[in-house]
């Protein structure tokens, strides 16, 4: 056996990291049930912790807080039909109606145990699939890597369902911030105006601090008053045998969609959730039953958006391709340990990529006990003093940004991302786009410019090597679907173009 | 949105613009047959230029529509919180992280519908305190201290 899986097995069971992973865990499920804080804002406000810790017990609290987070989603979709994530939007269709004739603690606990499944079904896709992945994308040489990162950018369209020429100017405008600071290749200095804090750059993680947490801040103290809290009473949670033998196929059909549509960029828990509902409800004895409260519709969309965490890890860790916003966040959690994602992460720290895959199995262990032993008590956090705790994220989010670097330019970029992000959701831009071309688009240029040096300058390398055409090929399908179905929305609704 | 998508256009053009005159002066030390280190901001420069004139355009089609009204009692409400926000950036390096958290916590209390004193204050102090502690002593860092030197540590 590769004696980096034991290794890994052994620095994730160690005392700190499961700690780590359980108060991960418990952080997420307690941000993923209040609406208006997200799973990335979760991981924003425990990221200036993750600096000082260990890499491994820093992981293995991001992995915990993505996990409970996607679980903790679906509480507040259940109990108030408000989905804590968007990847809980489709639980709530039948899992409001259960909590409405009071059988609230069922359909929490089904979707604890469906999310559960999924959860652990992605764990054994990613131990199988990411190490043979990384081994294949070894073999890449930079034209590929161009174009497999050029690929990973096409998320970008399906980010911008609303309006594609918005979500492709919100890329292009991350791709223009990554060029601040020294370039890639000759080290030459770019946009500084002659600032020795720019030098490095833009921090993706303070970049990141503000583009998201700063408009949900402002989000919330504009829409306080938004959502009134109704205590809805949860008795036993576990669930019966009956269900659990209803839900068998459905949380089938969700943990392999899920687990699929994770590793393809851009899908995400949301559009995995929708689609294995849709697919359990054709394939149910009772399709009649869906939207009306049944157990078959909470169980499905549950399975599918835990499922979708580990899909997402695998081009994350094997490929250094963010699948969603959060892996996203996890990349750069990683580089600030000086460990970047990638094929090369199992070959030189193959201890730590098994660490942080045997990480992501516990997380879905204490998931799984603290959802359905504590649940009672976590749903009564649904109402917290929003008063409180969004002044907290506020200061969080500047101890963050410092922290990083104990540098106070960082706290006045943070600012300025902050009020970017204001303006763009003011305009109706989307900030994802920007999110991941902050992410990818240093490695874009750097392989771009060094398969130009190696060919000098025969751009024909990126359509002579069979890899890079193959994701060439599928950059191109990707962008035609894209605007197919932007086309489409155009059609639907002549009286608002959609760009 | 008519008018949203026309501004976003202009600024985002006027970017462009902007963009492409500082990649127009960056310094050439490229080698031969070899892409120079404005090859890549050029592209991007092309990219904002194009797709901002094809929003411009799109905007310019679309119906004018009755402007949607601006609720001032919320854009009241966002531009206090980002000008308190403003004013805790500004006074933490003189105040330190303590003295300039506590006033701006309260506030954003209050922004945030607390009206109960104790409420706040508590919270205002309780939170500062369990943060500076967590991160200062717990985590190491240094969070500015600013008029406290010396008398906190």
């Amino acid at each position: 056996m590769n004696p980096d899986i034991l290794s890994g097995l052994g620095q994730s069971t160690a005392l700190l990291p499961l700690l780590s992973t359980c108060i991960g865990v418990l952080a997420g499920l307690i941000v993923g049930m209040i609406p208006g804080l997200t799973i990335s804002t979760g991981i924003i406000v425990v990221l200036p912790v993750t600096f000082v810790l260990p890499p491994d017990i820093s992981i293995a609290l991001l992995l915990g807080l993505y996990v409970g987070g996607m679980t903790g989603g679906s509480f507040s979709a259940v109990l108030l039909n408000i989905p804590g994530t968007p990847s809980a939007s489709a639980t709530g269709i039948d899992g409001f109606p259960l909590s409405s004739r009071g059988e609230a603690g069922r359909a929490l606990g089904v979707a604890i145990t469906a999310s559960f499944v999924g959860g652990l079904f992605s764990f054994v896709c990613l131990l199988l699939i990411a190490p043979l992945l990384a081994e294949i994308a070894l073999e890449f040489r930079s034209e590929d890597m161009f174009s497999l990162v050029f690929f990973g950018l096409t998320i970008i369209c399906s980010f911008a369902a609303r309006s594609l020429v918005k979500g492709l100017l919100s890329g292009a405008l991350g791709l223009a911030l990554v060029t601040i600071g020294q370039d890639p290749v000759m080290g030459t200095q770019r946009f500084t105006f002659g600032e020795a804090n720019l030098m490095a750059g833009v921090s993706f993680l303070t970049a990141l601090i503000g583009l998201f947490a700063i408009p949900q801040i402002i989000d919330n103290l504009l829409n306080k008053d938004r959502v009134k809290f109704a205590q809805t009473k949860v008795r036993s949670v576990f669930p019966k045998l009956r269900d659990l033998i209803a839900i068998r196929i459905p949380v089938f059909i969700g943990s392999l969609t899920g687990a699929f549509l994770g590793i393809l960029p851009g899908a995400g828990g949301p559009i995995a959730a929708f689609i294995s509902y849709d697919y359990s409800r054709k394939a149910s004895k009772e399709p009649e039953q869906f939207g009306k409260g049944s157990v078959e519709g909470v169980a499905a969309p549950e399975s599918a958006n835990n499922a979708v965490t580990g899909g997402a890890l695998i081009p994350m860790m094997t490929l250094g391709i963010p699948g969603d916003p959060v892996t996203a966040i996890l990349i750069g959690a990683l580089i600030v340990h000086g460990l970047a994602p990638g094929p090369l992460l199992f070959l030189e720290r193959g201890d730590f990529a098994y660490s942080m895959i045997f990480s992501f199995f516990w997380a879905n262990i204490f998931n799984f006990i603290i959802a359905i032993l504590g649940v009672r008590f976590l749903v009564k956090l649904v109402a917290a003093p929003r008063a409180l705790l969004m002044p907290t994220v506020a200061v969080l989010c500047v101890v963050g940004s410092y922290a990083l670097r104990n540098n106070f330019f960082d706290v006045y970029i943070m600012l300025f991302f902050g009020c970017l992000g204001l303006a763009m959701r003011w305009l109706d831009m989307p900030v994802v786009p920007m999110l991941l071309a902050l992410v990818l688009g240093r490695q874009l240029e750097e392989n771009l410019r060094v398969a130009l040096v190696a060919s000098q300058g025969d751009v024909s390398v990126f359509f002579t090597s069979p890899i890079s055409l193959t994701f060439l090929c599928l950059s191109a399908l990707s962008i035609v679907w894209s605007l197919k179905t932007a086309g489409k929305q155009n059609q639907s609704n002549p009286k608002e173009p959609k760009s | 949105m008519r008018n949203k998508n026309i501004s976003a256009a202009i600024v985002l053009i006027i970017f462009g613009i902007f963009y492409g005159f500082l990649t127009a002066n960056l310094p050439d030390r490229s080698l031969p047959n070899t892409p120079s280190p404005a090859f890549f901001p050029w592209i991007i420069t092309g990219v904002i230029l194009v797709l901002s004139v094809w929003l411009l355009v799109r905007g310019l089609r679309q119906p004018k529509a009755e402007s949607e009204p601006i609720d001032m009692a919320k854009l009241r409400l966002a531009a206090t919180a980002m000008v308190f926000f403003l004013l805790y950036l500004v006074i933490m390096p003189v105040l330190g992280f303590v003295l300039a958290t506590l006033p701006f916590f309260a506030a954003m209390m209050v922004l945030y519908g607390e009206k109960r004193p104790i409420w706040i204050g508590s919270g205002a102090v309780g939170v500062t305190a369990v943060l500076y502690i967590v991160f200062r002593h717990g985590f190491g860092v240094f969070l500015p201290q600013g008029l406290l030197r010396g008398i906190i540590t």
